[in-house]
């Protein structure tokens, strides 16, 4: 087990938790109104985006892995 | 009318000035984003069209770049999204002490991610020697980027910090919190940003 396997393992378990998160606060204000809170709405929509993609590079699905360096 | 003669309407310690201005600090705030989306915008073309300029990617001598770190470290910006996001949903409920856990919470995820951006400086200047005026458009590009984003980064800790003492010294009541809103929104809109930048530096 090295470090970039306990980041990847971190940014896995962390991007499912931010993820879940994100898009349950998204369907929980999905009816509310007012220009404020379409922002929001949509800004939590990429934000739970964002968390997929980290978590689909934790998986090495996406990105680069470069070979096993010393940090 | 001036301000002072103003006084607190039927609906509590909500002035009617304050009632009357909201949408337009709103607006206001909105407008700000957007001009900062313009300008991540304007360099984020600029690094792409760079990039596609035919030379290849990355150029020669520099490795692409490792996308575990980064991937960890944007959760821990995400999770403050998340966490801010929580904040703002207690106070608009009434739920104080959360509230502040929660904003708390959002600022030590921040800092911590600013201390993860500093490893990665650390990193690349020292262990792979890529700078941001010795390594041509690869190190311009990323540091400017990512430095400009922490920047704002920064300052919404900053921000968000003044907001706690704010909040501690009963500044924002149930009827009149937008500076808590307007946190709230910039620092989605720095979550947002960095969406962007993980994707066109670490995963293309």
């Amino acid at each position: 087990m090295n470090v970039q396997f306990v980041e990847r393992l971190g940014a896995v378990i962390a991007g499912v938790a931010v993820a879940v998160v994100a898009f349950y606060a998204l369907y929980k204000d999905w009816q509310s109104t007012g220009v404020e809170n379409q922002v929001f709405k949509l800004m939590l929509a990429l934000l739970g985006l964002g968390a997929v993609l980290a978590l689909l590079a934790g998986l090495n699905v996406i990105g680069f892995a470069p070979p096993k360096v010393a940090y | 009318m001036s301000v002072a003669a103003i006084g607190a309407d039927a609906h509590g310690d909500v002035d009617q000035l304050y009632v009357e201005t909201r949408e337009l600090r709103l607006q206001g705030f909105l407008l700000f984003l957007i001009s900062d989306c313009v300008l991540f915008s304007s360099f984020i073309f600029a690094y792409l069209y760079l990039r596609n300029s035919g030379q290849g990617w990355p150029p020669p001598g520099i490795q692409r770049l490792d996308v575990a770190f980064a991937a960890w470290n944007s959760v821990v910006l995400f999770g403050s999204g998340a966490t801010m996001h929580y904040a703002l949903e207690n106070f608009k409920h009434g739920n104080f002490i959360k509230y502040m856990w929660f904003l708390l919470a959002t600022i030590v995820l921040g800092a911590g991610f600013l201390g993860g951006q500093a490893y990665e400086y650390n990193h690349l200047i020292f262990g792979e020697h890529v700078t941001w005026g010795g390594s041509g458009i690869f190190g311009a590009s990323f540091f400017t980027l990512t430095g400009m984003h922490g920047l704002h980064v920064f300052f919404g800790v900053c921000y968000l910090s003044v907001l706690v003492l704010q909040s501690a010294a009963g500044v924002y009541t149930k009827g009149k919190f937008f500076g808590i809103t307007a946190g709230t929104l910039y620092w989605h809109f720095v979550d947002v940003i960095w969406v962007v930048l993980f994707s066109i530096f670490y995963l293309i």
